[in-house]
């Protein structure tokens, strides 16, 4: 079922960007312009939700990248905060509306994949068409200073003595984090008791007060302060290669943990399904000058820029990934 | 960070023009709405909470403690002049301050009660300072049994205490705990009663909740009112008490002061019940009692002091803990969360310039009261020739549009409406918003926690029992329950005895039927969970589904 609505989903994107680039082409010639298609949009303003409040990481990023778009593309930019429905709110919104890249949105595999998943929402991440990655958010597990943890060896060495009794904090129930847990119970059985939290902060009050002995925690800037202040121990980290800027810490798939990389966040660009071609790479390569700038780099965190830069292919192929391992976990 | 370090950044924050220019304009609007009866600080910050979202967190913050304290000054004009408390923790001095107007003694009633009110600002600010910072260590041990007691000490304590009819509360309180279950199910991830509604995902706002039940109720109750321009007959002169009034009013404010702060940090403390506790004493350490009811500046000076002093320390709880101590408390923390900052313990740590820069704003905003109430008193009299209807109509265009301005969310508009017409129902019932909207925001930090505890311990109960911290509030717990038991019994008995004056007038007018404009203790967190996990989740792509 969802293969062959992901069939009819590429068969529309592409008769829909065919449309397009007509159209594309009609405005060209009429206005004289010389430009290739690409030169013809934008025309207007572009609006980019942001699934969340204001003043969060997301917002940062989308407001970030959204500036830049914005002095690039010559068109202005309106960032729109519509928080609410674990995200579904904004991406109903970017699916309902028309697929001329004058609507753009943040999308996570939170808000594409897990979402749809867990709650009727009436889109799959095949409603969207990918633009490119902003910004990638690792993973890290990390313990106290105090803890009795002092490397990875340790910490997994006391959950297979003891299963069940070592307690790791997670931001939410059905956070990205929360399943990564679940699956090192199931695929390598390693069993820890996930405790749900409401996100970073209160996850590093329960950490720093010892009331949970671990924390699998996004490391937002927050917790890269954390980290530098020696506060939090980080053991593993979610990537499949190690993070340059924490270059003692390994993965799960160094420990023997395969598979266990989609603990991060992925903050991705996306129109609605069936966004023409050109738009589409009129935005991906926009987006790709904008992340290579060095002030948007600094404004969004250089360890969070990839450093090789992620069109609109390898973000779908990372809400596929997602997609494939969820799927049998939640759907 | 010590704590001169940290009251240096204080004061270089507060003194900055933009946030000395907002002080002023919060203890100036505190002071307008103490006055105007019926819209009391929790009606007020409701309506303009959406209007902080764009100034930065310090400053709405700032800006909102000024109007919760600058209407404990208010509230005590109409009290003494027109024995109509502005706001409802004024209501013990209408007992003798207008008994004192009527005496032609209403310029020292009001003069000491600025003073008072300053002096006991100031003594809780001062506690603040020193207490708040060791508080906050000693809170970043606090685990999820520690937060299951305090939410629950919370509820129980709004409930029983500063409400009329504790089973009302009761009621409300339970449909509070229920509301908040609505939305994702934090521990499991599942949503529950949403009725396939995305917009109920989240559960429904606090923002809009607080804004119907308190603002909207509160609007429409009001308007209900037969409208009478107030005149004001008394005279006010000799606004500086005289040597005598100081003598007679210096052990009452040092009480007050003292009384107030500590009452102020137990949750669901606050305004009245620090005014109420303040006369009662006052009336029992009196060598005449019978003088109070007819003009004892001692009954003045007291609870005024002791409101004040409330509305400063409970901030303490809400800084150090994340734990709003009362409704307007739960607005101040709404509007952080909106502003993505969870208070709590690492608050003081991580935004010093929002901890330190509202204490620091609270020693000028006081400094300023004091300045604007005693040459003042007579232009803010004026105030209440405004029309209810006009004040109405404009304060619920505020509210539709700010509402809206929260999450761009045109459901939330429905909230409110409806909210709106649920809170003007139970205020002609005399059931009061305050523990419904405590409860809604506790009840899912309750729940969340409670779960949480169980997680971690296995599912054995004694955890809540074993460790010092929760152990000590739940026996905590039993004993409020059995003191309020004795107390409401001997409380029954006294009444039998000729009511305090004013009470039943006031009663009549309906102003006071709620005992307390901040009756609740009340966090916010319901917002919290929904902000926060907007937030923060979004902070990093919490991705919940």
């Amino acid at each position: 079922m969802r293969i062959s609505s992901g069939i009819a989903g590429v068969a529309l994107v592409g008769l829909l960007a065919a449309c397009g680039g007509d159209d594309g082409g009609d405005t060209t010639t009429a206005t004289g312009g010389g430009g290739d298609d690409a030169a013809a949009y934008p025309t207007e303003s572009i609006r980019m939700l942001v699934p969340y409040g204001a003043g969060g990481p997301t917002d940062l990023t989308t407001r970030t990248v959204g500036a830049c778009l914005e002095e690039e593309l010559g068109q202005t930019v309106v960032v729109e905060n519509l928080p609410g429905g674990s995200g579904a709110l904004a991406t109903t919104e970017l699916v309902g509306a028309e697929a001329d890249g004058y609507t753009l949105s943040l999308v996570t595999a939170g808000t594409m994949v897990l979402t749809p998943l867990a709650n009727e929402v009436g889109y799959t991440k095949d409603d969207i068409t990918p633009v490119g990655v902003m910004t990638e958010v690792p993973s890290v597990l990390a313990v106290g200073d105090n803890s009795p943890y002092a490397s990875a060896e340790d910490f997994f060495a006391a959950v297979e003595a003891e299963p069940g009794t070592v307690n790791v904090g997670t931001p939410g129930a059905s956070t990205p984090q929360a399943i990564e847990l679940q699956r090192l119970a199931e695929e390598h059985g390693v069993e820890v008791t996930a405790v749900p939290f409401n996100g970073n902060a209160e996850m590093t009050t329960a950490l720093l007060g010892g009331n949970v002995d671990a924390v699998l925690i996004n490391a937002s800037s927050d917790v890269v302060q954390n980290i530098e202040s020696g506060a939090f121990v980080p053991l593993v980290a979610s990537p499949e290669e190690r993070l340059s800027w924490l270059p003692d810490t390994p993965t799960f798939t160094e420990l023997g943990y395969d598979g266990l990389t989609l603990s991060g966040s992925t903050f991705g660009l996306a129109g609605p399904a069936g966004l023409p071609d050109d738009v589409v790479s009129t935005l991906e390569d926009t987006l790709q000058t904008c992340l290579e700038k060095p002030e948007v780099q600094e404004q969004l965190g250089e360890e969070y820029v990839l450093e090789e830069f992620a069109g609109a292919e390898e973000l779908a192929e990372v809400l596929d990934r997602t997609q494939e391992v969820y799927e049998p976990i939640l759907g | 960070m010590g704590i001169l370090e940290g009251i240096g950044t204080g004061f270089s924050v507060a003194l900055d023009p933009t946030n000395l220019l907002y002080v002023f304009l919060g203890v100036l609007i505190g002071t307008v709405i103490g006055v105007l009866p019926g819209l009391g600080p929790t009606a007020t910050i409701a309506l303009l909470l959406p209007l902080t979202y764009e100034i930065e967190p310090v400053t709405a913050v700032i800006l909102l403690a000024g109007i919760y304290y600058g209407s404990m000054y208010g509230g005590t004009i109409t009290s003494v002049l027109l024995q109509l408390p502005g706001e409802a923790a004024s209501v013990v001095t209408t007992f003798d301050g207008y008994q004192m107007a009527k005496q032609g003694r209403a310029g020292p009633a009001l003069g000491i009660a600025a003073i008072g009110s300053w002096i006991g600002g100031t003594v809780s600010v001062i506690g603040l300072t020193l207490l708040a910072p060791p508080l906050a260590d000693l809170a970043v041990e606090f685990g999820a049994p520690e937060y299951v007691a305090l939410t629950a000490l919370g509820i129980l304590l709004v409930t029983y205490l500063g409400t009329r009819h504790p089973v009302k509360s009761l009621c409300m309180a339970a449909l509070g705990l229920l509301l908040a279950t609505m939305g994702q199910d934090l521990i499991t991830g599942t949503t529950r009663f949403t009725f396939g509604q995305i917009s109920l995902f989240d559960g429904l706002d606090f923002v809009a909740v607080a804004m119907g039940l308190f603002g909207v109720g509160e609007i429409l109750y009001n308007v209900e009112q037969t409208e009478k321009a107030q005149a004001v007959k008394s005279k006010i002169k000799n606004i500086w008490p005289t040597k005598a009034d100081f003598r007679a009013s210096g052990w009452p404010i040092a009480r007050g002061s003292v009384m107030g702060f500590f009452i102020g940090v137990l949750p669901g403390g606050g305004g009245v019940i620090s005014s109420l506790a303040s006369y009662a004493t006052e009336k029992r350490v009196a060598k005449d009692p019978t003088r109070f009811g007819k003009g004892a500046i001692e009954g003045v000076a007291g609870p005024e002091t002791a409101n004040n002093a409330s509305s400063t320390s409970a901030f303490i709880p809400l800084l150090t803990l994340g734990i709003p101590a009362n409704v307007v408390l739960a607005l101040i923390f709404g509007a952080l969360l909106v502003q993505g900052i969870t208070p709590g313990p690492q608050l003081i740590s991580q935004e010093p310039e929002i901890f330190w820069g509202v204490i620091a704003s609270m020693y000028i905003g006081n400094l300023m009261l004091l300045a604007l109430n005693i040459p003042l008193v007579g232009f803010f009299v004026q105030l209440l020739r405004v029309r209810a209807g006009i004040l109405a109509a404009f304060a619920l265009l505020v509210t539709m549009a700010g509402v809206f301005s929260v999450n761009n969310d045109p459901f939330d508009m429905w909230v409110v409406l409806i909210f709106g017409i649920v809170g003007w129902l139970m205020k002609k019932t005399g059931f009061e918003p305050g523990p419904l909207v405590l409860a809604f925001v506790l009840g899912s930090i309750l729940e969340t926690n409670f779960r949480r505890a169980m997680l971690t311990s296995g599912g054995e109960f004694s955890i809540f029992f074993t460790r010092p911290m929760s152990g000590t509030l739940f026996a905590l717990m039993a004993l409020v329950i059995i003191i309020s038991t004795v107390a409401g019994i001997r409380r029954r008995r006294q009444r039998s005895r000729p009511a305090t004056p004013g009470e039943e007038d006031l009663a009549a007018t309906g102003t006071t039927a709620e005992p307390e404009g901040t009756p609740g203790a009340e966090n916010t967190d319901g917002t919290a969970t929904d902000e926060a996990s907007a937030q923060s989740d979004s902070g990093v792509g919490r991705d919940r589904s």
